[in-house]
């Protein structure tokens, strides 16, 4: 060779490299390969098998554990769209023997997997979580990339609701879903939110709640695990602990109702479940939701009324809202027309929190309507209203009335204040000129509207009062 | 007499290994020179290099391997990518899940997507690199004009794989990433829009409907990527890598200064004329023209060395080095793989890949000037340098000398003074929207901090021209400043813009959500 020695020396560096390159990379691979191989669900079911063939005392049972082959195990059920990899590691999971084991190789508690069979059902359809994981940490996915981690404890009962009536699973190993569902009816969440078509719009509609993920959420206030079950016990228990603008009244509950509640909530879903899946009670549910039975006025005023009117006997100031919030039963009713009632209660009181009832707005029958009409009146007759106009009232001075008697509560221009909007267009067209009149006149018992022309009292001249209502009129 | 055919079929059974060794391999390894040529010659893969290689191009400080490191991640990546696509099903239905299989049940589908990962991200930083390198090496200049332009290309489809590829999984973090592109795309919008003629000619329109197939990022893009990303690219990127290579080769190997093969130079070794010895019963008729008055045996000429084996301890140990460095990472970082694609959880904020990151905070001033044209104005710039520097003895010389290092470090100075200077204004102070609300968005696409960076950028090349009356200095600036605001813009956009786009010293002082 011509160029001698210094050719062969010129690679000796890059021969050095190649070598320690090479080593490296054979042993990223073994060490690859080995942890593939050492997978923790290869672990769990060696030991399985080991406990298998402790337990086999007949020869059935020895050949069984015998031949258990060391393999990932997976549910596939195309039509939940499932495929679960629990059962890798839970390989005992349908295995009586294995019910005094401890965790993962311990049966499911209870009868459970008896109705639902691992085999058409899988596991992440109940409990949530990775079902496609084969480690503990990714299959719980609490922490993870994931948009519905397992859930904890009880709570995988809200589950039952995607096939089940949640009130049907009382004494069914769905108590605390029950409970929840019960709670939602009798805490009067509909007043505000929409559930199946029903419910007022001030909150958001609940029909997909429980498949919210984490990240639709607003986490800055929240106190405690980044969870959905966390923010929505921790919303229930202090509404604006949790979002700040919220609107919602403190529910006062107890901690185990709030579980209960948490849980119904996280129920609620729309995913389409096949048919197939669906229980008798849930298409019991269904019925009596397309077919209700004889409304229940007291049950529907609960429900829909109680949350911002209470009892209903007496207006209260409402700190969330700023305003009052009139009585609407009783005595407080006395002095309203027939119809005038009813109206409100159907088209709502626009320029305030009050929604509008009816098929179209808040969900409710006519019939359903009509007994909570009757509810709230509770047999107080219609008032027959005598209060009559003295002729075309003056608007103008009815404006300078309005500013000294009525303004301070009622706001300027019938925007409403502490008082309802008197320009709602509601209240507009369902009020007559008497109601008006005579409202002005004698007040209304049991809330803040003090009666303007009382006996004994200097107060309006019917003509101010008929000015009054002319300048009311002009409101728009 | 010939041997029974059946017993001829036997022996020939017997020595299968023998006759394919020696089919394959010749004559075993090479021995000589003269084999060793031939193993170049004669193999397919070898001989695209020349069979000797000049010791300067196998300096592991002048090519850093950089070009070896890219070719090699693109090896490593079609490996790992054709092994992801046996299991990859590019639909939107399947295709989170198929990579769940991939990293859960696959036996080293882990590694193999996160390998795929870190190459990828390995071959944009080589590819970046190496195009420095050429370029502070001088490398572009003649007869290497068209590699260049053919280099820019490379790098284009390089990032165009890259940014296809990051879709695919179907993840979020892909979704939202595609879904900023797809907005880049329709950002000639901001212009049209501005003159108010977009219901006429809706380029940006026109641009994000062939990108995604339909308005928004859904199952056609995803498919339309899918083909790019694992057909049309590839295809593009590999038909110009062969012509990359094989212009090394027309343009006589890689760039090397001039004075190494002159005498006086420290390698350099003359050639030794052998003695040619005529054979008794040949006759000789002109076989070679040659230089001086003799033809010369047994040597080769100056400073080279046997390709084989020189040159491919080299290009394999680099290679090892690259499966080293991938599979290192791919073992220790997993390859992001976030929830799957939800359209109505928009990602705050939403990062395009950390090569685009540099971009993006353009695209905050403007989308369009952020997404076309500073975009368009580098690549053009880029390809113009070999055609307007192109005089000079400098080729194969880092910065051109000690005069280009101190013009170096001055623009690496004043690149990162001013654009952290417009970032910091722009960061406390806002833009012309802050200050005059009702300012017309064409102005705002006009002067804008990237576009103000722009004109700093170039006003600060050509006062270098004129200081040192030279084009390559001018050429060492602009690049310098290019590369400074690069790499600071898209620091900035990767470390300290947190949602909104707002800017935070800390990722732990973003606000949850």
């Amino acid at each position: 060779m011509a160029d001698g020695l210094p050719d062969r020396d010129i690679s000796r560096g890059t021969k050095w490299l190649l070598l320690v390159s090479s080593l490296v990379v054979i042993a990223i691979m073994v060490g690859e390969a080995r942890s593939n191989l050492s997978a923790e669900w290869r672990r769990h079911q060696k030991e399985y098998h080991k406990l298998l063939l402790a337990k086999a005392l007949d020869e059935a049972n020895k050949e069984t554990a015998r031949s258990f082959n060391i393999a990932l195990q997976q549910v596939v059920v195309p039509e939940l769209g499932v495929t679960d990899r629990c059962v890798s590691c839970h390989t005992g999971i349908d295995n009586p023997h294995m019910a005094d084991e401890k965790q993962p190789y311990r049966l499911h508690p209870g009868t459970f997997l008896k109705d639902h069979p691992v085999s058409r059902f899988g596991c992440a359809i109940c409990h949530r979580g990775q079902g496609a994981a084969v480690n503990n940490a990714d299959a719980k996915a609490v922490h993870a990339y994931w948009d519905y981690p397992m859930l904890p404890g009880k709570m995988v009962q809200a589950s039952c609701g995607q096939c089940h009536d949640p009130k049907a699973m009382k004494g069914r190993g769905g108590d605390i879903l029950a409970r929840g569902a019960r709670l939602f009816e009798s805490s009067g969440c509909r007043a505000c939110h929409k559930l199946g078509g029903r419910g007022g719009a001030l909150g958001i509609a609940l029909d997909d709640e429980g498949r919210r993920i984490i990240h639709q959420l607003p986490l800055t206030e929240l106190k405690g695990e980044h969870t959905v079950w966390n923010w929505l016990a921790e919303h229930f228990r202090d509404p604006r602990g949790v979002v700040p603008t919220s609107q919602m009244r403190n529910p006062t509950l107890t901690e185990p109702e709030i579980e209960a509640l948490t849980t119904y909530i996280l129920s609620l879903s729309k995913l389409t479940i096949p048919e197939d899946y669906i229980t008798p009670d849930k298409y019991e549910q269904k019925y009596e939701a397309l077919r209700p039975g004889r409304p229940n006025g007291a049950e529907l005023y609960r429900q829909f009324c109680f949350s911002c009117h209470e009892s209903g006997t007496y207006s209260r100031w409402d700190k969330i809202s700023g305003r009052f919030i009139p009585a609407i039963r009783g005595k407080a009713l006395a002095a309203s027309p027939a119809g005038y009632l009813r109206r409100n209660i159907e088209l709502g009181r626009d320029g305030t929190q009050m929604p509008g009832w009816r098929k179209s707005g808040g969900g409710l029958s006519n019939s359903e309507i009509g007994a909570l009409e009757a509810y709230i009146r509770g047999g107080v007759k219609p008032v027959e209203m005598t209060a009559s106009a003295q002729g075309r009232g003056n608007a103008g001075r009815g404006r300078a009335l309005f500013a000294q008697n009525c303004r301070g509560c009622h706001g300027s221009g019938g925007k409403g204040g502490v008082a309802p909007a008197l320009g709602s267009a509601t209240f507009l067209s369902v009020a007559s000129d008497a109601f008006i009149l005579s409202t002005i006149k004698n007040g209304r018992p049991d809330t803040a509207m003090p009666a303007f022309q009382r006996a004994g009292t200097a107060g309006l001249t019917d003509v101010e009062l008929t000015d009054l209502l002319a300048y009311i009129r002009s409101m728009k | 007499m010939e041997k029974p055919a059946l017993t001829q079929f036997i022996d020939n059974l017997k020595s299968v290994p023998d006759a394919a060794r020696r089919a394959f391999l010749k004559n075993g390894l090479p021995e000589s020179e003269r084999e060793r040529s031939q193993m170049s010659f004669h193999n397919f893969f070898l001989h695209m290099q020349s069979v000797r290689t000049h010791k300067h191009s196998l300096r592991w400080t002048y090519t850093l391997g950089l070009g070896i490191i890219a070719t090699a991640a693109l090896i490593i990546l079609t490996a790992t990518g054709v092994l992801l696509m046996v299991y990859y099903k590019p639909s939107t239905e399947l295709a989170y899940y198929s990579m769940k299989d991939i990293n859960y049940v696959v036996f080293g589908g882990r590694i193999v997507r996160n390998v795929h990962r870190w190459a990828a991200h390995l071959m944009v930083v080589a590819a970046l690199l190496h195009m420095a390198r050429v370029f502070y090496t001088g490398s572009y200049r003649r007869p290497r004009e068209v590699n260049w332009l053919i280099g820019l290309g490379l790098l284009v489809m390089t990032l165009a794989l890259s940014f296809t590829g990051y879709i695919l999984p179907w993840d979020q973090l892909g979704y939202w990433a595609a879904t900023i592109g797809a907005n880049i795309a329709q950002s000639p919008r901001e212009v049209t829009d501005a003159f108010g003629i977009t219901h006429a000619v809706d380029v940006g329109g026109l641009g994000k409907q062939m990108l995604l197939g339909a308005s928004f990022v859904g199952e056609d893009a995803l498919l339309r990527f899918y083909v790019l990303h694992c057909v049309v690219l590839p295809g593009l990127l590999m038909t110009l890598l062969g012509l990359h290579f094989w212009r090394i080769r027309k343009d006589g190997g890689l760039s090397r200064p001039e004075s190494v093969d002159k005498p006086g130079a420290p390698d350099y070794k003359p050639v030794q004329p052998g003695i040619f010895k005529p054979g008794t019963e040949k006759t000789y008729g002109l076989m070679a023209l040659v230089k001086g008055s003799k033809p010369t045996v047994g040597t080769a000429p100056e400073n080279t060395v046997m390709s084989w084996p020189h040159l491919m301890y080299a290009e394999a140990a680099v290679f090892a080095l690259t499966m080293a460095i991938t599979l290192v990472l791919g073992y220790f970082l997993n390859a992001p793989l976030k929830e799957i694609a939800n359209p109505m959880v928009p990602e705050n904020p939403a990062k395009a890949p950390w090569y685009f990151l540099g971009l993006q905070e353009l695209v905050s001033y403007s989308a369009f000037m952020g997404g076309i044209g500073i975009p368009t104005i580098t690549l053009v710039s880029l390809a113009l340098i070999p055609f307007l520097d192109r005089k000079g003895s400098d080729v194969g010389i880092w910065f051109g000398g000690a005069a280009g290092k101190k013009v170096f470090w001055q623009s690496v100075l004043f690149g990162a003074m001013v654009t952290v200077g417009m970032l910091a204004l722009t960061i406390t102070q806002g833009w012309l929207r802050t200050w005059i609300p009702n300012i017309p968005q064409l102005v705002i696409t006009v002067v804008n901090p990237g576009t103000v960076l722009v004109g700093l950028y170039a006003w600060w090349s050509l006062s270098n021209i004129k200081r040192h009356n030279s084009i390559r200095m001018g050429a060492v600036a602009m690049f310098t400043v290019f590369l400074v605001g690069f790499i600071l813009l898209t620091y900035v956009a990767a470390i300290h813009r947190g949602p909104n786009w707002h800017f935070y010293w800390l990722h732990s002082q973003w606000p949850p959500h």
